[in-house]
């Protein structure tokens, strides 16, 4: 915030008798500043990215291929949406940004069905979910039953449904996938995870264009393009499940993302940028592959994706962290979104603010801000005393893990949700209220709709930051290197930012210069795509307040 | 709005309904006092294993020894060597950060256009978004080697690069905090500065930058607590040789290896310590000292920080 009026520091400010020298040092001084240290930080992006890539050691000639197909097309358009189409440059910019950003998320949803649940366990796991939720519908419908016995249905019948009792009582979802005859592995990652996305892109059309039609339409669509994988995933090379996953994953949000440019009518034209980027590419691909150009000996190519790692360092790759790290996120999220969400909504919406009471609830508050501050170091700490010594749990689990960064990432949802929560208008509270809803029912259908773009903002962050951290993994000591990737949350793993610490202690050339690299601007990719797709959230629903 | 009937709930007895709202309000609270259970086991944990430290080696060697070799038969534990390479670290570190966080701070809040802020703000937020064992990396390949070509006698591993890089990661920390504060300065003051016949210069310099000192100093110290606890970056560019600091020569203490708490902790838990020896639970006496320091001084920020906010509002 500067002065309300710029005429003014034109008038009486920036008068050129006074001082104009040593205020135009300063006000240079000041960006000098600001520009230094993040270009200081994108000159040393700059070389990871020639690093892992080592752009010279490709054929001029495929460098002028790519400049004259790719990137030509790609600046003159761009340029023209600066000059003539700005909102059609924002659209050009998501349009390109979001199938990268949907397909690193396919993959980390790839991952997750083909490590931690296969797609017969997710099966019985939607279904025995399902179950449980309509039971306790039914009887929350049928009985006016007294506070004990609702609790006791909320508790054991979920606990019947997923988990059971062990040694005496199989669960509904043990007794699934114990069944006989299941369904196609495709098939029932079609009918419990591509169907309900469907539904969800069917209610959405719907309620957006007013139309029941459109989302028939819309949700047929659908599930018909990823029923087609059945069909067509053999001819691409593909199996059933990543079609499935690819699909929904990509083709979902891009889809509703065109359809949402196209109802608005604004900036239509940008939609053309990822397509020209697209054709440029495979011209591109059909020019290198006819005059036989080679390009570039990349570090961060598919196989080091695809591979463990190894002491040679052609061959070594990063697979085993990627996994490791998605499932340590899976736990992290778990873990700290539903305290941290509970926790802020507590303090903001039923905390007592007055007398003794109130000053507790301040010290909470005072407490929270300062967690946010400890080192993470400490928290790993913490972790090895209260996971590993305490409970007895093995030391580099992905549990053990999960938990200590997610007691670290707690503070911060926490504070971010609090700020969500409290932007939210009181004057909907008490509307609320004076409709005679309870404080609970408040929250649920006022307060938590409106707030849950910025608690999601702050939780996408405060992920982030999660996948980054490699102090608490070192403390409870995950393993530097793990050659298979972990298949259960039980089992021992190692993370990407740990994997790249281990590697930044082999000091030899080509892992300074090549896999270490790769693996950092892998992260780096991953980081960005999270931390992007965040602030440009916040932005989004700052402007709409 | 959902489309759940709210009538539904009203038809019911009204007891259902109040044990529903207990039900949720000890849910939620539970959730809130799970924040304080995380500090006070943090304090726990952290104080036995202290305690058990302390039977082993002298408080009064440990803290005021200045040799710091750890080994798994007769270490020898003085936290001295640490804390100075700490200091030597957060002072750098705060070299580098405070005069170009201020400045971008100013930047942003006194002369950027809107066009410039909204492009500036999210680059320096996701340069704070980069994992620190990345800056780590950063300062060991990159940074050491053009320190050495511009002439510096650096060893591979030294404790200026990594505080370079420390000052660079808490950048973000210091502008984003002090641009709050200067945001938070009411724009009376600054015209009733232009009425007086002030340029722009002076309005920033005289009027907001006095006006929103509590709030600036408040992000420095938060900033130093962040410089203090930071680990990846001092294990991975600084080395692991402990030494203590040598006031007849303080370049030598720059230019060569250190180690700083921090690294120390992160040591005594990869290398192959066993579990019962001093070695092992030296860290814990070192995260109790660490966590004592930095909660100290986030706590003197959050106090600083708040008496600006009543201030202006």
């Amino acid at each position: 915030m500067a002065t309300a009026d710029e005429s003014t520091g034109a008038w009486f400010g920036a008068d050129g008798q006074v001082s104009q020298v040593r205020g135009l040092l300063f006000k240079a001084a000041c960006l000098g500043a600001t520009l230094l240290a993040l270009f200081l930080v994108f000159v040393f992006l700059a070389y990871v990215a020639t690093d892992a890539i080592e752009p010279l050691t490709a054929d001029p000639a495929w460098w002028g291929a790519v400049a004259v197909t790719v990137l030509l097309p790609a600046l003159g358009l761009a340029g023209y949406y600066y000059r003539y189409d700005p909102p059609a440059g924002e659209v050009a910019y998501t349009a390109l940004g979001l199938p990268i950003a949907a397909t690193l998320l396919a993959g980390g949803v790839g991952i997750v069905f083909r490590h931690i649940v296969s797609p017969h366990g997710w099966l019985a796991l939607v279904v025995a979910t399902a179950v449980a939720a309509g039971a306790i519908a039914l009887h929350d419908r049928r009985r006016d039953a007294g506070a004990l016995e609702r609790a006791a249905v909320v508790t054991v019948v979920p606990l019947l449904a997923l988990v059971g009792v062990p040694g005496l009582v199989p669960s509904l979802r043990e007794l699934i996938l114990s069944a006989p005859v299941l369904p196609m592995a495709s098939l029932s990652l079609l009918g419990t995870f591509a169907a309900p996305i469907a539904a969800a892109v069917g209610w959405r059309i719907r309620r957006v264009r007013k139309s029941d039609r459109a989302g028939v339409i819309a949700g047929g669509a659908t599930v018909v393009v990823a029923a087609l994988g059945l069909v067509a995933a053999p001819l691409v090379g593909l199996s059933a499940t990543s079609w499935i996953v690819l699909t929904t994953v990509v083709a979902v949000p891009v889809g509703l993302y065109v359809e949402q440019v196209l109802r608005r009518g604004d900036g239509v034209s940008g939609l053309a940028f990822p397509v020209a980027i697209a054709i440029g590419v495979a011209v591109c691909a059909a020019v290198v592959g006819v005059a036989d150009l080679s390009g570039p000996t990349v570090w961060l190519d598919w196989e080091f994706l695809t591979t463990a790692h190894n002491r040679t360092p052609r061959e070594a790759g990063i697979y085993p962290a990627l996994v490791g790290s998605v499932m340590m996120i899976i736990v992290v999220a778990v873990a700290a979104f539903p305290v941290g969400v509970g926790a802020a909504i507590y303090l903001e919406e039923y905390a007592p603010t007055e007398g003794l009471p109130g000053s507790i609830v301040e010290l909470i508050e005072i407490n929270v801000a300062n967690l946010a501050g400890v080192p993470s170091v400490v928290y790993g700490l913490l972790g090895l005393a209260l996971f590993v010594n305490t409970a007895g749990l093995r030391p580099g689990i992905v549990v053990v893990g999960g938990l200590t960064v997610g007691l670290l990432i707690l503070p911060i949802v926490i504070v971010s949700a609090q700020e969500a929560i409290q932007a939210v208008p009181d004057s909907q509270r008490q509307a609320a209220y004076g409709m005679g809803a309870t404080r609970w029912q408040t929250v649920r259908t006022v307060v938590l709709p409106r707030a849950m773009p910025g608690i999601l903002t702050g939780t996408i962050l405060a992920l982030g930051r999660a996948i980054g951290e490699t102090a608490p993994l070192l403390m409870v000591g995950v393993a530097a290197v793990v050659r298979i990737s972990p298949n259960s949350f039980f089992s021992l793993f190692s993370a990407m930012p740990r994997q790249i610490f281990a590697w930044a202690r082999l000091a030899k050339p080509e892992f300074y210069h090549g896999v270490l690299a790769a693996g950092v601007l892998v992260l780096l990719v991953v980081l960005l795509m999270m931390n992007g797709t965040a602030i440009l959230l916040r932005n989004k629903y700052q402007r709409h307040e | 709005m959902s489309n759940t009937p709210i009538d539904a709930d009203l038809t019911r007895s009204a007891h259902g309904r109040i044990a529903k709202e207990r039900l949720y309000h000890g849910l939620l609270f539970a959730c809130a006092a799970l924040t304080v259970l995380v500090t006070v086991s943090i304090i726990a944990t952290l104080a036995i294993d202290a305690v058990d430290f302390f039977q082993r080696v002298a408080p009064v060697a440990f803290f005021t020894g200045t040799e710091w070799v750890l080994r798994s038969e007769n270490p020898i534990l003085g936290i001295l060597p640490l804390v100075s390479a700490t200091l030597v670290v957060t002072i750098v570190s705060a070299l580098v950060a405070i005069p170009i966080g201020t400045a971008a701070a100013v930047y942003l809040s006194e002369y950027a256009s809107d066009r410039m802020r909204s492009v500036l703000k999210p680059a320096l937020e996701i340069l704070a978004g980069i994992p620190t064992v990345v800056y780590g990396f950063f300062a060991l390949v990159y940074l050491t080697p053009w320190l050495q070509q511009i002439g510096l006698d650096l060893s591979l591993f030294n404790l200026l690069s990594a505080s370079i890089m420390v000052g660079i990661m808490i950048i973000p920390m210091v502008s984003s905090i002090s641009e709050d504060a200067m945001s938070a300065v009411p724009d009376s003051l600054r015209q009733a500065g232009y009425g007086l016949g002030a340029t722009k210069f002076e309005v920033s310099t005289k009027i907001v930058l006095p006006a929103s000192i509590s709030g600036i100093f408040s992000s420095y110290i938060l900033a130093l607590s962040r410089a203090i606890g930071e680990t990846m970056i001092v294990v991975v560019a600084g080395g692991s040789r402990a030494r203590m600091f040598d006031p007849s020569n303080p370049l030598a203490n720059l230019f060569n290896s250190g180690q700083t708490m921090t690294a120390a902790m992160v040591q005594a838990v990869t290398t192959d310590l066993s579990g019962g020896t001093a070695g092992y639970y030296s860290m814990f006496a070192i995260g109790l000292t660490l966590f004592a320091i930095t909660f100290t001084m986030n706590l003197l920020s959050n106090r600083i920080a708040a008496r600006y906010r009543e201030e202006y509002q």
